[in-house]
C-alpha cells in the first residue's frame, strides 16, 4: 500500500509537469514567430524564395538580407534614426502632458472638471483615420508637413486621452496625506512632483511610456499620408516599400531582416521598463 | 502669567469654515498655552479634523484668524507655521528609506547635511528606529511606521505638533505603549501638543486640556478633571465617561426637592427660573450609585443583567417607568437578574440639567 507521503509527492510532480508544461508550450507560441524570423533574416540570397520551412539558413549564415535592406531609401540607419526620433520625442512629449494633465485632473478642483474628463476620454471613440485629412491641413497650415516633429505632433495627440487617463489613475491611487506630509516638510509645487510624486506614479509611467513608444513605432497610416519625402520615411513605411520589392519580385529575406531590426528597440524598451510594472511599490506607505 | 501674549502657543479667533455654501465650523475661539496638551473630541464628522488641518494650514480657512507664537500665520505655507504633522495613516514616503524620510523636511530647507544627520540619528535614538535607518517604510511593523512618523514630526524641531489619530491603526496593546510614548515625548520636549482622538482613554490620560466639540462648535474647554467632573452641559455629560453618565427623568417639587420615580432627593439648585412640576433631568455617573437599604431618598431598579469585566462589574437595571440605568459595582455579592435594589446617589454627585440640556447649577 502506498502511503500518504507517495501519493503526495506524486501529486506534487504530476502538478509541476502540468505547470510547466503549459507554461513552456504558450511561451513557444509566443516565441516561435521571433525566433522564424530572426532566423530567417540569416538566409542568404539564394534560400530567400524557399519555402518557409525549416527556417534556419542551410549553407551558411549570411547578412545579404540586412545589406539588401541597408539598399533601400536613405539606407536603414537614417531611417531607423527617423523612427527613433519620432517615437523617442513621442514618448517625452506624451509623458510630460499627461502628467501634468493627470495631476490637475487628479488633485484640482476646477468647473466642469468631469465633463472635460469625459471629453477628453471620448476622443478615444474617433477612429484618427477620420480626422487624417483636417490634420493634414492644419499640419501645412503650420508648415509642419512632411516634417518628423509635424508626425511626432499627431502621435502626441493621438496617445493623449489614453495617457490622461492612466495617469489620472496613478494620481488617484497616490494616498493625498503623503502630499500633505512633503507639503508640511516644504516641498513645494515642482519640487513636490519631482521628489515626491513622480516616483509614486513611475508604474503609471511606465505603462504610458511603453504605450507611446510602440505605438509611435509601430505606425504606419499616419505617417505615409503625412510624409512625403523618401528621406523622412519611418521604418513601417520603409517595410512597405521594402516589400513592394524591385520590378515586382518581393525581396523576402529584407523583409525578414527588417522585421528583426524592428522587433528588436521595442523589446529593449519593454524590458527596459517592465521593472515599474512591479506592484508594491506603494506598500507601507500608509496603514 | 506676566508676559501675555508669550505664552500663548496657538490662538483661534471666530475660525469659520465652509464648505461650499455649507459651514461646517462655526466660530471657534481657543487659546493654548505654551506647552500644553491640547486633545480635541467629539463625536464623528464633527470638525476635529478639519480644525487641525487648518491650523496646519493643509485646509484654507475661510474667516477668522490663527496665531502660532504670537504670529499671524492664516495665510502661510504648512512649512512656514513651525507646526509639524503626524497623520492617522503614518503618509510615510515610500519610495525613500527611513532616514531619508526623517530628513526629507530638513533638506527641503536646505540645511546642511552634516546637521540633517546629526538630527536624524539623535530623533532616531530617542524613539529607538536606529536600527532600522536602512529600511523602506514598506519593511516595518505598524508601531514602527507610527515611530517613524513621529520622528519625522520631531526632527523638524516645531512649536507646535498635530497629530490626528496617530494611534488609531495600531491594535490595542501597541497603543498603550505608543499613548505612553507620546506622553514621555511631550514631557522630554516640552512643545505644545494638539492631538485628534475618538479614544476617551488617550483623551483623559495625555491632555492638560480637553476641546469637546459637536457640529463645529466647542461644547467645553477644560482640564480632564473639569470636564468629567463640571460637565457644562448634557452633551458634554454624555460624551465624556464609559459607560456614559445615567440620565434620569425628573420633576421639580418647587422645595429643593426632585422626585424621580418613587423616590423625593435634594437638589441643591437654584430653584429660581423652574416652575413647580417642571421636568429636568438628573445626571449620575455608574461608579457613584451604590447598593443600599431602602428609603424614601432611594431609587429602586430591577435588575436586568449584569456584566462581569474582571475587578469591576456592570449591572444593568431598568426602573419602574422603564428608564434604564447602569450602576458599576466593585465588590459585593452577585444580584441576580430580576431582583429589585434601592440604589443610593450621594448628593455631591447628582448632576441636574434642564430639559435642552443646559446645566443647572
Ligand atoms: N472636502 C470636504 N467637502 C465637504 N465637506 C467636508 C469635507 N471635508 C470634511 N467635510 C465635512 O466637514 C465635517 C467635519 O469633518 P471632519 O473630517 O473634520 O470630522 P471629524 O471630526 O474629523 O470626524 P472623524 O472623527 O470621523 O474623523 C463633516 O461633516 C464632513 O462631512
Ligand atoms: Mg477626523
Amino acid at each position: 500500500m502506498r502511503t500518504r507521503r507517495e501519493i503526495r509527492a506524486r501529486k506534487a510532480l504530476w502538478d509541476r509537469i502540468a505547470y510547466h508544461g503549459i507554461g513552456i508550450g504558450t511561451a513557444f507560441f509566443f516565441l516561435a514567430p521571433f525566433a522564424v524570423s530572426f532566423l530567417a533574416s540569416f538566409r542568404p540570397n539564394s534560400e530567400s524564395g524557399r519555402p518557409p520551412l525549416p527556417p534556419w539558413p542551410i549553407s551558411g549564415m549570411s547578412f545579404d538580407a540586412y545589406r539588401a535592406l541597408d539598399s533601400f531609401g536613405a539606407g536603414i540607419w537614417q531611417h531607423m534614426f527617423n523612427s527613433l526620433l519620432v517615437s523617442i520625442g513621442t514618448v517625452f512629449l506624451t509623458v510630460a502632458v499627461s502628467v501634468l494633465a493627470g495631476y490637475g485632473f487628479s488633485r484640482y478642483r476646477f468647473p466642469f472638471k468631469n465633463a472635460l474628463f469625459v471629453l477628453i476620454i471620448a476622443t478615444l471613440m474617433i477612429p484618427f483615420q477620420s480626422i487624417l485629412t483636417p490634420l493634414f491641413i492644419i499640419l501645412a497650415r503650420l508648415g509642419l508637413n512632411n516634417s518628423l516633429v509635424g508626425l511626432m505632433l499627431v502621435y502626441v495627440t493621438l496617445q493623449l486621452p489614453f495617457s490622461v487617463f492612466m495617469m489620472r489613475n496613478a494620481f488617484d491611487a497616490v494616498p493625498k496625506e503623503i502630499e500633505e506630509a512633503a507639503r508640511i516638510d516644504g516641498a513645494r509645487d515642482l519640487k513636490l512632483l519631482v521628489r515626491v510624486l513622480l516616483p509614486l506614479v513611475m508604474p503609471g509611467i511606465a505603462t504610458v511610456s511603453i504605450f507611446a513608444f510602440l505605438n509611435a513605432w509601430n505606425e504606419f497610416f499616419a505617417a505615409l499620408v503625412l510624409l512625403s519625402s523618401n528621406d523622412n520615411y519611418t521604418l513601417p513605411v520603409l517595410m512597405t516599400a521594402v516589400r513592394a520589392g524591385r520590378l515586382g519580385a518581393i525581396n523576402w529575406g529584407a523583409v525578414q531582416a527588417g522585421v528583426a531590426v524592428m522587433v528588436v528597440p521595442c523589446l529593449f524598451v519593454f524590458l527596459l521598463l517592465q521593472r515599474y510594472y512591479m506592484r508594491g511599490l506603494m506598500a507601507g506607505a500608509v496603514k | 502669567m506676566a508676559n501675555g501674549i508669550s505664552n500663548k502657543s496657538v490662538v483661534l479667533s471666530d475660525i469659520r469654515k465652509s464648505y461650499g455654501g455649507l459651514e461646517v465650523i462655526h466660530g471657534i475661539d481657543l487659546t493654548i498655552e505654551e506647552g500644553d496638551f491640547v486633545v480635541f473630541v467629539g463625536p464623528s464628522g464633527c470638525g476635529k479634523s478639519t480644525l487641525l488641518r487648518m491650523i496646519a494650514g493643509l485646509e484654507e480657512v475661510t474667516e477668522g484668524e490663527i496665531a502660532i507664537k504670537g504670529r499671524d500665520v492664516t495665510d502661510l505655507d504648512p512649512s512656514e507655521r513651525g507646526i509639524a504633522m503626524v497623520f492617522q495613516s503614518y503618509a510615510l514616503y515610500p519610495h525613500m528609506s527611513v532616514s531619508e524620510n526623517l530628513g526629507f523636511g530638513l533638506k527641503m530647507a536646505r540645511t546642511d547635511p552634516a546637521e540633517i544627520e546629526r538630527r536624524v540619528a539623535q530623533v532616531s535614538a530617542i524613539l529607538k528606529i536606529d536600527h532600522l535607518l536602512d529600511r523602506r517604510p514598506g519593511q516595518l511593523s505598524g508601531g514602527q511606521r507610527q515611530r517613524v512618523a513621529i520622528g519625522r514630526a520631531i526632527v523638524r524641531k516645531p512649536d507646535v505638533f498635530l497629530f490626528d489619530e496617530p494611534l488609531s491603526n495600531l491594535d490595542a496593546e501597541l497603543r498603550v505603549s505608543m499613548r505612553i510614548e507620546i506622553a514621555r515625548l511631550h514631557r522630554e520636549l516640552g512643545n505644545t501638543m494638539v492631538y485628534v482622538t475618538h479614544d476617551q482613554t488617550e483623551a483623559m490620560t495625555l491632555a492638560d486640556q480637553i476641546v469637546v466639540l459637536r457640529d463645529g462648535r466647542i461644547e467645553q474647554a477644560g482640564s480632564p478633571r473639569g470636564v468629567y467632573e463640571d460637565p457644562a452641559n448634557m452633551f458634554v455629560a454624555g460624551f465624556i465617561g464609559s459607560p456614559r453618565m445615567n440620565f434620569l427623568d425628573a420633576e421639580w417639587q418647587g422645595d429643593g426637592t426632585i422626585r424621580v420615580g418613587e423616590a423625593t432627593l435634594e437638589a441643591a439648585i437654584d430653584g429660581g427660573s423652574l416652575k413647580h412640576g417642571e421636568r429636568l433631568l438628573l445626571g449620575v455617573r455608574p461608579e457613584h450609585i451604590a447598593v443600599a437599604e431602602p428609603g424614601p431618598e432611594r431609587i429602586t431598579a430591577q435588575v436586568e443583567f449584569s456584566e462581569y469585566l474582571g475587578g469591576t462589574r456592570y449591572l444593568y437595571c431598568q426602573l419602574e417607568d422603564g428608564q434604564s440605568l447602569v450602576v458599576e459595582q466593585r465588590d459585593g455579592p452577585d444580584w441576580q437578574a430580576g431582583e429589585r435594589l434601592s440604589f443610593a446617589v450621594p448628593e455631591d454627585r447628582r448632576r441636574f440639567f434642564a430639559e435642552d440640556g443646559r446645566r443647572l447649577r
